[in-house]
């Protein structure tokens, strides 16, 4: 008992002395997202709160729904500031994987909510690739054909993950975009475009069961200045 | 639901296209139905909600990540789907049967879901015998998952948590079941740059 008291009469000292120097220990951090672009590896990103003006450090912790053993994370570096990356070998799919972040500074720690994550429903895909925009005639009049590639960490080969395709498009003055969906197909053909007008063009992907990746940087092409087809024969 | 009429001089490749549009479609109207149920849903009911590992499928032994499914032979990953499926006709038509009765706003739409649900879990399980007699498989292994639950319980609230709880562990199989046929799909595809 008197060991206790000395230690609570040690807490309140401690406290005083703390907020007279304007330190504290940390808030409460908060995870923010859990993703996974590939239905192979996941991360997941948090949010510090306040540090109470020290030096605060965090980690991340997580068990398995079928299991009590409680790891940390594998991989603070990989994804980046306040992430912690899950590489093929610590990814698992349809088990909830209960996750946590602790922080941590001398004057004490502040545990974020748990979240309950299953690969199988954070799948967001990166933005296809080697985007491509180029006008063709095959006779019926020009039209632009839109090419891609499927982000290269998506092993769409093996049916793993099936991704799904949308482009948009619009003329820089437009407030609107169009948009086309394009299925499994990596290539879109735009007809009826106005002639002399550049255009824009983005093209995202979405996984069968998932989200829409972030649109990709826009491409520009430029329809030629031809007389259309309907029109001719009053110029004659 | 006709998906799988006229099935003679069908080839596997678009047998199995037919059987994976129909696990898609499995699998986003469970998601839709979790939806649904979500959108009023008493707090306490989470706090009941049975982990995940109750599910009476958990026990069976899956592939849990890329590199093991590949590795799976095909009709052992077929064996697998259908096993899953097998093990969900019973919880789906006591769902099925409940479904009218639920203590919940949106209870038609649910039950309409529902329905569509068990419509096509048998189709899809019709398709999948196809799949299995074109692929010449010779071992018929599959897993008996028993379900031994005949009611969703006493009380409204009870059965709202069951019928979600269910719902769940259907929601991750019917994912599991999808990505298993996806792969085959792609292993039989005429035009693998479809894939």
């Amino acid at each position: 008992m008197r060991n206790s008291g000395a230690v609570l009469i040690l807490t309140f000292i401690t406290n005083l002395i703390s907020q007279a120097a304007g330190v504290s220990s940390p808030g409460k951090p908060r995870l923010t997202s859990c993703r996974s672009p590939d239905k192979e590896t996941f991360t997941c990103w948090w949010e510090p709160a306040d540090d109470g003006g020290l030096p605060t450090t965090y980690a991340l912790y997580y068990h398995l729904e079928n299991s009590e053993t409680v790891y940390e994370c594998p991989d603070y570096r990989t994804a980046g500031e306040n992430s912690c990356f899950f590489d093929k070998n610590d990814t698992s799919l349809w088990v909830n994987y209960n996750i946590t972040v602790v922080a941590t500074n001398a004057l004490g720690k502040n545990i974020s909510e748990p979240e309950e994550v299953d690969v199988v429903y954070i799948v967001q895909p990166n933005t296809p690739e080697n985007v491509t925009a180029a006008v063709y005639d095959e006779g019926q009049g020009p039209f632009v054909k839109v090419t891609w590639e499927k982000p290269r960490n998506a092993d769409t080969r093996s049916g793993w993950i099936t991704l799904l395709y949308q482009l948009r498009i619009k003329q820089e003055k437009d407030k609107e975009w169009e948009n086309y969906d394009a299925g499994l197909q990596k290539f879109y053909n735009v007809f009826s475009l106005h002639p002399g007008k550049e255009y824009m063009v983005q093209v995202r992907c979405k996984p069968d069961h998932g989200f829409w990746s972030e649109w990709t940087q826009t491409s520009y092409v430029t329809m030629p200045d031809y007389i259309p087809r309907e029109r001719s024969l009053w110029i004659i | 639901m006709c998906a799988f009429v006229s099935i003679n001089g069908v080839g596997l490749n678009d047998l199995l296209e037919r059987a994976s549009q129909l696990s898609d479609k499995l699998h986003s109207l469970s998601t839709s139905l979790t939806n649904d149920l979500d959108s009023h849903f008493p707090p306490l009911g989470r706090v009941m909600m049975p982990r995940p590992s109750m599910c009476h499928t958990s026990s069976l032994q899956i592939p849990n990540d890329k590199d093991q499914a590949l590795k799976v032979p095909e009709d052992e990953l077929l064996s697998l789907a259908r096993s899953l499926l097998l093990a969900w006709s019973d919880p789906l038509t006591l769902l099925s049967s409940e479904a009218s009765s639920l203590a919940h706003p949106e209870r038609n739409s649910i039950n309409s879901k529902t329905k569509e649900l068990q419509d096509n879990i048998n189709s899809l399980g019709a398709g999948l015998e196809h799949v299995v007699h074109k692929m010449g498989s010779s071992s018929d292994n599959l897993s008996s998952l028993p379900f031994p639950i005949s009611t969703l319980g006493q009380d409204k609230t009870s059965r709202l948590v069951n019928f979600h709880f269910l719902l769940s562990c259907f929601r991750r199989d019917s994912h599991k079941i999808d990505s298993f046929l996806k792969v085959l799909r792609c292993r039989a595809a005429k035009r693998p740059e479809m894939c």
